[in-house]
């Protein structure tokens, strides 16, 4: 009797976990965004993990590759000694650096390498009115409670290589350095900056 | 930060408070919508709220005066306390309440798992408990506040002084470099108050508008004799 009732609760969360996983949205169906998924298709905005999958990926910080629409290349621009600021152009001034839109593309794309095939496609775009649909690469969870902010980063002299890497190589950004709690305290003890919860946590 | 936390005349980290001049307070309850608006606070709702779920951590408290038709309303706004001697600390089995180096009684939302001990142990009423995952309807969750997080399901939350404008004011008057001023930092509860019922600022600087109102003959605590040592002064009405 109890060897029965022990496959049977062995079945419910197996096809329980099953569904997690499997099932619609679920774990390997999951998109790597940060809510991004769920943000477009409800009619309600709300802190609740749209999926068991979703809950478990955060659970254990699993987060895919971003699938970036556009071939864009950061190394094609910095080797022209384009400047960081020149598209995220907030990262001086205040707490995010912002990801550039079509608009900004369009500045300098409306008359450099127009002959080139990716520019023609975002030229396309832009004369429909599009935006270029660019996914998150960094950026913390909800659950994380993390308000960064930049700007005192850059006056202090903090590399953004220090945490993003080498992005002058890079094709599309890539997370190569992990912005756990670790990372940020470890460098804050010795700049001597705050460590007080509050200053990353509100 | 040890220098950054430097603020105004006094050397050191500043100790923030407020004062409430109960006289000025018209019961209007700007600094209600203010404080829901900054802070992303969700409401919950007819039913819930009246099973006592309703989140404002700042309230207005109504008393009645006298026989109809002869009745006087006095209002008196209750928000964190902000205790020296804070109950809601001690009882914390996660750390998850404690004080900041400028006398703030933080609620560190990640260390939270939700055992409603501050919440019990809390003279004044002020610290709520997230019952569900809260939720807006869009377009709504547009005019969420980037600065401030959004507390998930089981997570202890209450006012924090807006700890955000404080950051905010330090690290511009660092980029600026100067002193932060007696004034530069304003919870939008304060900045909300047509009447100037309530001001804000640092208890260490003994010049600050803050100091002076604190130190006013009419100055009481609330349930003072308590021992909390609140960081609010309640100035008594006269009229
Ligand atoms: C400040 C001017 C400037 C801005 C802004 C700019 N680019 Fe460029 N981009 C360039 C220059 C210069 C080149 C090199 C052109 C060449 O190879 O001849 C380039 C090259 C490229 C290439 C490589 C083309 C190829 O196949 O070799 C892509 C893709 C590209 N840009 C996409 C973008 C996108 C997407 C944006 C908007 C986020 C953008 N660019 C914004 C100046 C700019
Ligand atoms: C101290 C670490 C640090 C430094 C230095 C830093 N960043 Fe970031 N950056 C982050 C973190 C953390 C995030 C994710 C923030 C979030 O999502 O809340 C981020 C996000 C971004 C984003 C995504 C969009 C956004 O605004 O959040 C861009 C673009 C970016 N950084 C560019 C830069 C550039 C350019 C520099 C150098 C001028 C730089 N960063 C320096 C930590 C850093
Ligand atoms: C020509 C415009 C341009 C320049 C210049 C530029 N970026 Fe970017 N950056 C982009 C675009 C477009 C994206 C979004 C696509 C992607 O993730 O690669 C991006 C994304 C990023 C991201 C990932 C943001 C996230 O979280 O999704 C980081 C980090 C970043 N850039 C850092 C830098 C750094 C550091 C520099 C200077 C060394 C720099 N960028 C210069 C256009 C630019
Ligand atoms: C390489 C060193 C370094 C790393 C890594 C770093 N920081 Fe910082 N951070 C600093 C320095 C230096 C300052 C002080 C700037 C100042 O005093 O003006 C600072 C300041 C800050 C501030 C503003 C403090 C204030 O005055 O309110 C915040 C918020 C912050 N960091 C968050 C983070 C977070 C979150 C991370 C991790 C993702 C992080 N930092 C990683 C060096 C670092
Ligand atoms: C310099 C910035 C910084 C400071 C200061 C800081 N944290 Fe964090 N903390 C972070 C970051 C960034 C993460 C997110 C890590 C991640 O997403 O992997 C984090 C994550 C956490 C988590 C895990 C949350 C989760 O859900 O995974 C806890 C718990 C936490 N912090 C508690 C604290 C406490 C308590 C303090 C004060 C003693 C504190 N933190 C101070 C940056 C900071």
């Amino acid at each position: 009797m109890r060897k029965w009732f022990i496959l049977l609760l062995t079945t419910v969360a197996a096809l329980g976990l099953g569904w997690g996983f499997f099932g619609e949205n679920g774990f390997l169906r999951g998109q790597s965004n940060t809510g991004a998924a769920r943000a477009q298709t409800s009619p309600i905005f709300t802190t609740a993990h749209s999926s068991v999958g979703e809950a478990v990926r955060h659970f254990f910080g699993i987060r895919s590759e971003a699938q970036q629409p556009i071939a864009y290349t950061h190394k094609a621009h910095l080797d022209r000694s384009i400047t960081c600021d020149t598209c995220h152009t907030g990262v001086n001034t205040g707490p995010q650096a912002r990801i550039p839109d079509i608009r900004d593309c369009m500045e300098c794309h409306e008359f450099v390498a127009m002959d080139k095939p990716v520019i023609q496609q975002i030229t396309a775009m832009w004369e429909r009115g599009e935006d270029i649909p660019w996914q998150r690469v960094y950026g913390f969870t909800d659950e994380a409670h993390v308000r960064f902010n930049h700007a005192p980063h850059i006056r202090a002299d903090v590399e953004c290589s220090m945490c993003h890497g080498d992005v002058a190589q890079m094709t599309v950004a890539e997370r190569v350095v992990d912005h756990t709690m670790g990372f940020c305290v470890n460098c804050h003890t010795q700049r001597g900056a705050s460590n007080d919860c509050l200053t990353c946590h509100n | 930060m040890q220098e950054s936390s430097t603020a105004t005349t006094t050397n050191g980290p500043a100790k923030w408070g407020m004062a409430v001049d109960l006289d000025r307070c018209t019961g209007c309850e700007a600094c209600v919508t203010a404080c829901h608006a900054e802070n992303n606070i969700p409401t919950v709702g007819a039913n819930q709220a009246a099973a006592g779920r309703a989140m404002h951590w700042i309230r207005i408290e109504r008393y009645f005066e006298g026989e109809f038709p002869d009745v006087h309303v006095k209002f008196r706004p209750v928000l964190c306390q902000h205790c020296d001697n804070a109950p809601c600390e001690p009882v914390c089995p996660t750390y998850a309440s404690s004080h900041t180096d400028e006398g703030l009684n933080a609620q560190v939302y990640n260390r939270c798992i939700g055992t409603r001990y501050c919440a019990n142990a809390c003279n004044y009423n002020v610290r709520f408990f997230n019952w569900f995952n809260p939720i807006w309807e869009k377009p709504l969750h547009l005019q969420l506040n980037p600065d401030v997080s959004l507390r998930e399901v089981s997570v202890m939350e209450k006012c924090t002084f807006c700890v955000q404008r404080i950051k905010e004011a330090k690290i511009d008057a660092k980029r600026d470099a100067r002193p932060l001023a007696d004034g530069d930092v304003k919870p939008a509860c304060v900045q909300s108050c047509t009447a100037n019922a309530l001001v804000f600022g640092d208890l260490n600087d003994p010049e600050s508008a803050v100091s002076r109102l604190s130190r006013s003959p009419r100055g009481t605590k609330l349930l003072g004799d308590l021992g909390t040592q609140p960081k609010i002064t309640y100035l008594q009405r006269e009229g």
